[in-house]
C-alpha cells in the first residue's frame, strides 16, 4: 500500500537564490499535506457508515461476512504496520521514503481503532479475541503517546540544552561534571573529615544513577550533591566569617554542579519519555501478533 | 634512617610518572594535609590519618583518629609490619606499597580510584538511554508473545485433544469448570445452551471442521423435526445470485457447507433466548417456490399481508361411516367454499336467533341455565383448558338442556332414552311396551261411565284385550318413530336406515367434531378474546350444519398486516405479523416459538404439542 505513496517526492526546497537556501521541513505527520490522514479518514468513515448500513443478524459480530472482511483488513494492516520495524532498519536508496511509510504507519494505525473495534461488533469478553483487541488498543494508545511526545518534547529538549554559549551536547554535560568534580576534589582538600566526607559522597554518586521512576519523574530524593550543599551551608552558618574560607569555594562548586546535574536530569527525563513508549509499543506489538495468530487459529480450529 | 616516598601518577597516555621524596627520621605521618610525609589528596583520608614509626626491622602504623585503614585487605586501626616482608596499605582511594631498599623503607603511593564517579569511563550510548532501567524490548517482546501463544493456543489445543473421545455422546460431557478452550469462546451461549458453556466439544467436535448437524442431533433428535428433506430445501432456496453467490462460494471454500442448523441457530451471540425465525429466512424459499421446486404441493408465501395463500382447513370429505378410525380429511382452500358433513343437523341461525321458539324456550329456562334473552355461542361451546380451542359439544351437557330424551315418568322421575346407544334405546322402548299395559279404559270392569248394554262392556273388554295382546308390537312402531322424521334421534342425527324394509336395525351415522382445522399453522382463541365470536364466525346466518364457519384470510387481514403488508390493506390497529407468529421451521402441534417465548416472559404455561388440543387425535372425533 505504502509503495503507491512513494512517487518521487516533489521538491521541498524552494527556489534557491544566491547563497541563501530555504528549506521547509515537512514532518511525518504533515507529510504530503496530510495524504495518509485523508486516506485513513476515508477508510474509517467508510467502515463506520457500512457498519450501520449492513444488516447483520442477529447482531454485528466478527463472524459475519462483514465481520470477516473487517477482520481481514485489520489483520493485514497489523502485519503491515509491524513491518515498519524492519523498514526503518533497511536503508534503501531512491524514492522509497521512510517518512511516507511512517506517516502511513501513524494514520493507518489510528484507523485500526475503528476497523478493529467494529470487527468486534462491540462484543467483548474474557477471551483470546478480546485479548487481541485489547493488545491492539494498548499498542495504538502507546503509539499515540509516542507521537504526542515526539510532537512536544524535542522543543523542551533543545531549550534545556541551550546555553549562553550555544547548545550543550551530551558529551559536554559529562565533561562539565567531570571538571566540576575535579575542582571540588581539589577545593575540598583543606576540609575536616566530616565536611570532606560530604563532598566525597557527592563525588562518588553516579550522576546517571536512579531507577526508571526517578528518571522519568525527575525526582532524585537521595541526591548527595544537594545534601552536601545543604549540610555545608548549615555548618558554615554558625562559623565566623573569615576571608578565604575553603568552604566558600566548595559551596560555589557544589552549586554549579547541582545546576549542571539539574540540566542533565531534565535531559534524561525528556529522553526517557521519548523512549519509554517504545518499551510498551514494541513488546505489545509482538504480544498482539501472537494473540492475533491464536485468535485466527482458534476461529478455524473451532470453525 | 630514612623513608623513601614515591608518588606514582598516570599520564594521559597510560605511562607512569614517579615523584620521589625522601623523609628522614624514625617517624612519618600519612594524611590529606600537605604537611604530612605521605600526602594523599583524597577526601576519604583524614588530614592526619596515621602515624608510621620504625622500630628496628618493624614498622608500627597507628591511626591518629578513630578512622581505620586497610592492611592487606583487612581494616585495622593499628598494625605492625615486618619491613623485610613488606605489605600493602590502603587509605581511601590510595594504596601504599611498603618495601625496603637498602636501609630505607620505601612507600610507593598509587591512586587506584578515580577522583569521582563521573570521572570513570561511561558508555554514552547506554547511559543516556533507558537501557538497564527497563526490561529490554526484545526480551519482553519474545516473553509476552510466547506467553500468549502458550496460554491461548497450545493450552486450549491440549484441552481439546484430551477430551476428543467424548464426541457425539449425549449423556457424557466434560467436567464442569474452566477449560482452556473456553478462552476461545467468542461470547455467551444462549439461554437454551447455557449448560454447554464449559463443554465446547459438544458442538465443536473435529478440529478445523465447522459445526455439523450430527452434533446438534446428538441431543435434538426428538425436538428438532426436519422441515423438509434437505435436498428439497436447497432446491427450493435455489442457487444464490450476486453477492450471496460470492459469500456462498467463500463459505464453501472454507469448508462451511450450506443448510446446516447453525446457519439459523447462531450461537455465542450473548445470553438470552433464541430469536424467532425471521420472515426473510422463510421467504427465501417460499417466495415463488413453485418456480424452483416444481412438484411442490404448497402455494407460494412471502408475507401474510400481501403474499399468503387462502387458508386450507383439513375438512372431512365424506361423512364418517361405521368404525372409521381415521377421519377422511383433505385440505381444501376456503375460496372453494368447502362444506363438511359431520353427521349432525344443526342450524346455527335458528339457535342464535333473538326471536322465535328457541329464544323463547331459552328465556323460559333462563332461571335454570342462565341463558339470557337469547342463546349465545358460549351456552353450548366450552373453551378448552388453555383457551386455545374448544372441547367437543357434549349432548348430555349442552343439547339436553332443551332437547329432552324423556319418554316416561314414574312418580316425579323422568326416564330418558340412552344417548349414544341406539340398541339400548330400542331395548328400553321394547321393555317399556312389554312391562306397561296400555291405558286402561275407565269404563272397563266398572259401572262408572258405562254405556248401557252388555255389548258395550264386552266391546270395551275385547278392545282392551286386543290392546294388551298387541301391546308388545307397539314397541316396533315407537322405535320406527324415534328414528324417523319427527323422532328424537332424527331431529339432530343422520340416521342410517334399516337394511331392509320392515327391519328395525336403524343406526346413527358417526359424528365428527373437528377440534382443529388449520393444522399447519397456529391459532389460539386466547389471543383473540377481545373479539366477539360472530365477528369472525358467521354463525348467525348459517342455516346448515355443513356450513364451515371458518373465517378466511381476508378476515384476519383486517388486523394482521404481515411484516410489510400494510400497504395492501389499511387497517386501524395493525398487528404486525411475521411468519413466525403462526408457523415454525421445526413445527409441532403446539404454539410456535415466538408465542411460547412470550408466554414464558408472562410466566404463563407454554402451549406444547401435548397441551394444545388435549387428548390428541382421538378426542377430535366424537361419535
Amino acid at each position: 500500500m505504502a509503495s503507491k505513496a512513494q512517487p518521487a517526492a516533489p521538491p521541498v526546497r524552494r527556489k534557491t537564490t544566491g547563497r541563501q537556501r530555504n528549506s521547509m521541513h515537512d514532518g511525518f505527520l504533515r507529510h504530503k499535506n496530510f495524504r495518509w490522514m485523508k486516506i485513513a479518514t476515508v477508510l474509517s468513515i467508510t467502515c463506520l457508515v457500512s457498519y450501520f448500513l449492513v444488516d447483520v443478524q442477529p447482531r454485528h459480530n466478527g463472524g459475519s461476512w462483514y465481520g470477516y472482511t473487517l477482520g481481514t483488513i485489520g489483520a493485514l494492516l497489523i502485519v503491515w504496520l509491524t513491518c515498519l520495524g524492519m523498514r526503518k532498519r533497511a536503508i534503501t536508496p531512491g524514492g522509497w521514503s521512510l517518512k511516507a511509510w511512517t506517516s502511513a504507519h501513524v494514520y493507518l494505525g489510528l484507523s485500526l481503532i475503528v476497523i478493529g473495534t467494529l470487527h468486534t461488533g462491540f462484543q467483548l469478553g474474557w477471551n483470546v479475541h478480546t485479548l487481541a483487541w485489547s493488545l491492539m488498543m494498548i499498542v495504538i494508545i502507546s503509539g499515540i503517546v509516542g507521537i504526542y511526545f515526539y510532537a512536544t518534547l524535542p522543543d523542551n529538549l533543545s531549550n534545556n540544552r541551550a546555553d549562553s554559549d550555544g547548545a550543550v551536547t551530551e558529551r559536554m554535560m559529562i565533561e562539565q561534571l567531570r571538571s566540576l568534580d575535579r575542582q571540588l576534589h581539589d577545593a575540598a582538600q583543606p576540609l575536616d573529615p566530616g565536611q570532606a566526607a560530604l563532598v566525597q559522597a557527592s563525588l562518588e554518586q553516579d550522576p546517571f544513577d536512579g531507577n526508571f521512576f526517578q528518571r522519568i519523574g525527575n525526582s532524585y530524593g537521595g541526591c548527595e550533591t544537594r545534601k552536601a550543599m545543604a549540610e555545608l551551608r548549615r555548618l558554615r552558618a554558625y562559623q565566623p566569617r573569615m576571608g578565604d574560607d575553603p568552604l566558600d569555594k566548595v559551596d560555589g562548586l557544589l552549586q554549579r554542579k547541582e545546576s549542571t546535574l539539574a540540566r542533565l536530569r531534565k535531559h534524561l527525563q525528556i529522553k526517557a519519555m521519548l523512549q519509554v513508549w517504545l518499551y510498551v509499543h514494541v513488546p505489545m506489538t509482538f504480544a498482539l501478533l501472537a494473540a492475533l495468530s491464536a485468535h485466527i487459529f482458534s476461529v478455524f480450529f473451532y470453525w | 634512617m630514612m623513608f623513601i616516598v614515591r608518588q606514582v601518577a598516570l599520564k594521559a597516555d597510560g605511562s607512569e610518572i614517579v615523584r620521589q621524596t625522601e623523609v628522614a627520621g624514625e617517624e612519618l605521618f600519612i594524611g590529606r594535609n600537605a604537611s604530612n610525609g605521605v600526602h594523599l589528596p583524597d577526601l576519604a583520608v583524614n588530614p592526619v590519618h596515621a602515624r608510621v614509626e620504625r622500630r628496628g626491622g618493624e614498622l608500627f602504623i597507628t591511626s591518629q583518629s578513630q578512622q581505620p585503614f586497610d592492611i592487606d585487605g583487612r581494616s585495622v586501626e593499628s598494625t605492625k609490619i615486618d619491613i623485610a616482608r613488606g605489605a600493602e596499605l590502603r587509605f581511601g582511594g590510595h594504596i601504599i606499597a611498603v618495601g625496603a631498599e637498602g636501609d630505607a623503607v620505601t612507600l610507593t603511593v598509587r591512586r587506584i580510584e578515580a577522583v569521582s564517579d563521573s570521572a570513570e569511563d561511561k558508555d554514552e550510548a547506554a547511559i543516556y538511554s533507558l537501557k538497564g532501567l527497563l526490561p529490554g524490548k526484545r526480551m519482553s517482546a519474545w516473553g509476552f508473545a510466547l506467553l500468549v501463544l502458550i496460554a491461548c493456543l497450545a493450552w486450549p489445543v491440549y484441552t481439546w485433544s484430551s477430551y476428543k473421545d467424548l464426541a457425539y455422546k449425549e449423556k457424557v460431557s466434560r467436567p464442569a469448570g474452566f477449560h482452556a478452550d473456553g478462552l476461545w469462546s467468542s461470547g455467551k451461549m444462549s439461554q437454551a445452551h447455557k449448560t454447554l458453556k464449559d463443554d465446547c466439544q459438544a458442538c465443536h467436535v473435529d478440529a478445523f471442521v465447522s459445526v455439523r448437524d450430527n452434533a446438534c442431533m446428538t441431543c435434538h433428535e426428538k425436538d428438532a423435526g426436519p422441515h423438509a428433506p434437505m435436498t428439497r430445501q436447497l432446491t427450493a432456496r435455489g442457487d444464490p445470485t450476486g453477492f450471496a453467490a460470492f459469500t456462498r462460494f467463500v463459505a464453501t471454500s472454507f469448508n462451511k457447507p450450506a443448510g446446516r442448523c447453525v446457519e439459523c441457530h447462531t450461537e455465542h451471540e450473548g445470553a438470552g433466548a433464541m430469536q424467532p425465525t425471521q420472515q426473510r429466512f422463510c421467504a427465501e424459499c417460499h417466495d415463488g417456490m413453485d418456480t424452483r421446486l416444481t412438484n411442490t404441493k404448497l402455494d407460494n408465501a412471502a408475507d401474510f399481508g400481501n403474499a399468503h395463500p387462502q387458508f386450507q382447513p383439513a375438512v372431512l370429505v365424506r361423512p364418517l361411516v361405521g368404525d372409521d378410525s381415521k377421519a377422511p380429511r383433505k385440505r381444501i382452500s376456503l375460496d372453494k367454499r368447502p362444506r363438511e358433513n359431520n353427521g349432525l343437523k344443526f342450524p346455527h341461525d335458528l339457535h342464535l336467533a333473538k326471536t322465535g321458539g328457541v329464544a323463547q324456550m331459552g328465556r323460559r329456562l333462563s332461571a335454570k341455565y342462565d341463558f339470557g334473552d337469547a342463546l349465545e355461542c358460549s351456552d353450548c361451546h366450552e373453551a378448552d383448558k388453555n383457551n386455545v380451542g374448544f372441547v367437543a359439544v357434549d349432548m348430555e351437557k349442552s343439547c339436553a338442556m332443551c332437547h329432552s330424551l324423556a319418554f316416561d315418568k314414574i312418580g316425579g322421575t323422568y326416564r330418558t332414552l340412552r344417548h349414544g346407544e341406539p340398541e339400548q334405546v330400542k331395548a328400553d322402548l321394547r321393555a317399556f311396551y312389554r312391562s306397561t299395559p296400555p291405558a286402561r279404559p275407565i269404563n272397563l270392569g266398572s259401572l262408572a261411565r258405562q254405556r248401557p248394554g252388555v255389548v258395550n262392556s264386552r266391546r270395551t273388554a275385547a278392545d282392551y284385550a286386543r290392546a294388551v295382546n298387541f301391546r308388545g308390537g307397539r314397541a316396533d312402531q315407537a322405535i320406527r318413530q324415534v328414528f324417523s322424521r319427527g323422532g328424537a334421534c332424527y331431529d339432530c342425527h343422520v340416521v342410517v336406515p334399516p337394511s331392509s324394509s320392515g327391519a328395525l336395525d336403524f343406526r346413527i351415522a358417526p359424528v365428527a367434531q373437528t377440534s382443529r382445522y388449520l393444522q399447519k399453522g397456529w391459532f389460539t382463541h386466547d389471543a383473540h378474546d377481545k373479539e366477539e365470536c360472530t365477528s369472525c364466525h358467521l354463525a348467525e346466518t348459517s342455516k346448515d350444519a355443513t356450513d364451515l364457519l371458518l373465517p378466511g384470510i381476508k378476515n384476519c387481514r383486517t388486523c394482521h398486516v404481515g411484516e410489510t403488508g400494510e400497504s395492501l390493506i389499511k387497517v386501524k390497529k395493525p398487528v404486525e405479523s411475521t411468519c413466525a407468529m403462526c408457523h415454525d421451521y421445526h413445527a409441532d402441534k403446539g404454539a410456535p416459538w415466538l408465542l411460547r417465548e412470550q408466554d414464558k416472559k408472562k410466566k404463563r404455561p407454554e402451549i406444547t404439542a401435548a397441551m394444545a388440543h388435549p387428548g390428541g387425535a382421538g378426542a377430535r372425533l366424537r361419535r
